[in-house]
């Protein structure tokens, strides 16, 4: 569905962010990228929806360039929400917030407001649309920014840390509603820190370090390859260690295991249940 | 020194004289190692001086109204240029430093420091809400005039916002760090003026005094007031 053929970009012109990145995203993917900081993970998402636009290289949204459209055209198929919430949080109700983004793309009164509402709903705002976003705590703020852009439904949804300051029911929230999405046929990209999110989550992991993608594929065996972990500064999942500690002491449980119904499976064997 | 090249500049309203004050200019500026970044936003003022030669020509009511905008022209960029030699050299803390050692109380000449260097994270801050917005749809640059006026409004309220919060936010950390604890500062540096500062000082003195004699008590040489034929 979009395709990105070999992009390099230099924040102007001096500070090199991108070093000859392709990836391809098909719809109903969940990607989580990971990486260290200044590894161009945000600089990626930005040229998905032509808020950055490649020094070289090509970014092909349905076997179209994007260079031939605005950003605000893209933004109906690709939706991108920025880690400060209050980068985009500007009128005095949290409705108004998330029907704003609905009216521009041209949606109808009712179908705005259905929307809204569902996303409201889903996302645990329901309490708060009538309050002014600004007199929201921080975790709130985040949800409201994610409503106002979860709301239009695109295509691609990419979000930027959007787990920050979340405690773990809002995570838990937050990952229904972006699996329900993805069901819907939708694609959705995270760029995070939080490894237990993406392996819960984002069955493809894309690594990044220094301007390149250091790895691409199954989140499993991404996060269980230790350069890859080392490049990210990432340390282990706990499944990964535990899957190794077991390992030692059973050795036909593999190391590489991720996912907790899969060790599960494991652990019960050895043990001779079933 | 550059408020006397700035005076010196204004003293005069002809070709010859400011173009020799400009040549003076070009010269401190490359000492200061800071020529590129000089032509630079010199190349963005670029503009504006086109514009005032322009009007000026057409507008003006003196006898040689392209020599009088061009030196008009001239004596802006004069005037820029001096007071770029300031704030291309000195940097802000050296400032508000030297104000503390001027006896001005110290929260004063860190609120000077602070707003001074606050102004390029303003713009950092504007282009991410411009981005923020446009990701959600907002057409910043389509639309009649009317509309691009309303299309601020989604970029100037979270900008106020983010600054209040910002500013907020920096008081109580400055605070918890101990800010305003104890009456009497210590300071890592000290700055000193040395004897080529005294130099300086009274050589740009002198400098002044000579011209604003030569400009109220002497005509100037006919070469001088030479414009440009048209």
């Amino acid at each position: 569905m979009i395709l990105l053929e070999d992009v390099h970009f230099a924040y102007d012109g001096l500070y090199t962010a991108l070093r000859g990145v392709s990836l391809q995203i098909d719809e109903c993917e969940r990607i989580a990228i990971v990486g260290s900081n200044g590894a161009g993970k945000t600089t990626l998402v930005k040229h998905l929806n032509g808020l950055l636009r490649p020094d070289q290289g090509r970014v092909i949204l349905d076997g179209v360039d994007t260079k031939h459209f605005s950003v605000a055209e893209l933004a109906r198929e690709i939706g991108l929400v920025m880690q400060n919430p209050d980068h985009q949080l500007f009128l005095d109700s949290v409705e108004r917030e998330v029907l704003f983004s609905l009216e521009n793309l041209g949606y109808s009164k009712e179908e705005s407001k259905a929307r809204c509402n569902r996303t409201l709903n889903n996302l645990g705002l329901e309490g708060l649309s009538e309050r002014s976003p600004f007199t929201l705590s921080g975790g709130e703020r985040k949800r409201v920014a994610l409503a106002s852009v979860l709301a239009t439904e695109p295509r691609i949804l990419s979000l930027d840390e959007p787990t920050i300051g979340q405690d773990a029911r809002q995570k838990e929230n937050l990952a229904k509603m972006l699996g329900e999405l993805n069901e819907k046929g939708k694609a959705v990209i995270v760029v995070t820190h939080d490894i237990e999110f993406v392996i819960e989550n984002f069955p493809r992991t894309i690594a990044m370090a220094n301007g390149r993608i250091i790895a691409d594929g199954p989140t499993n065996s991404v996060l269980s390859n230790d350069d890859v972990l080392e490049r990210c500064s990432l340390t282990r999942p706990q499944l990964t260690e535990t899957a190794r500690c077991l390992h030692k002491v059973f050795p036909e449980v593999t190391e590489r295991l991720t996912l907790i119904d899969d060790l599960e499976a494991v652990v019960v064997k050895v043990l001779g249940g079933g | 020194m550059s408020i006397v090249l700035a005076l010196v500049s204004l003293l005069f309203l002809s070709i010859i004289p400011l173009l020799i004050i400009f040549c003076c200019l070009v010269p401190i500026i490359g000492a200061a190692k800071s020529l590129r970044r000089w032509s630079r936003s010199m190349k963005g003022l670029s503009v504006l001086l086109i514009f005032i030669i322009i009007f000026n020509t057409l507008l003006s009511t003196q006898p040689n109204p392209f020599s009088h905008s061009i030196a008009l022209t001239l004596r802006l960029v004069a005037l820029m240029t001096s007071f770029s030699i300031f704030f291309l050299t000195v940097h802000p803390d050296e400032l508000s430093q030297s104000l503390i050692q001027m006896r001005v109380r110290f929260e004063f000449a860190f609120a000077m420091s602070m707003a001074m260097r606050y102004v390029p994270t303003l713009g950092q801050e504007a282009y991410a809400i411009m981005d923020a917005q446009k990701a959600r749809g907002v057409e910043l640059d389509k639309g009649n005039l009317l509309k691009r006026i309303r299309n601020i409004v989604p970029i100037i309220v979270p900008l106020i916002i983010v600054s209040i919060r910002r500013a907020l936010s920096i008081a109580e950390s400055m605070e918890s760090r101990g800010f305003g604890a104890s009456a009497h500062r210590t300071y890592m540096t000290v700055l000193k003026f040395r004897k080529r500062d005294w130099a300086v000082v009274i050589i740009s003195f002198l400098v002044l005094v000579l011209v604003v004699y030569v400009r109220l008590f002497m005509s100037l040489p006919t070469w001088m007031l030479w414009e440009l034929p048209i």
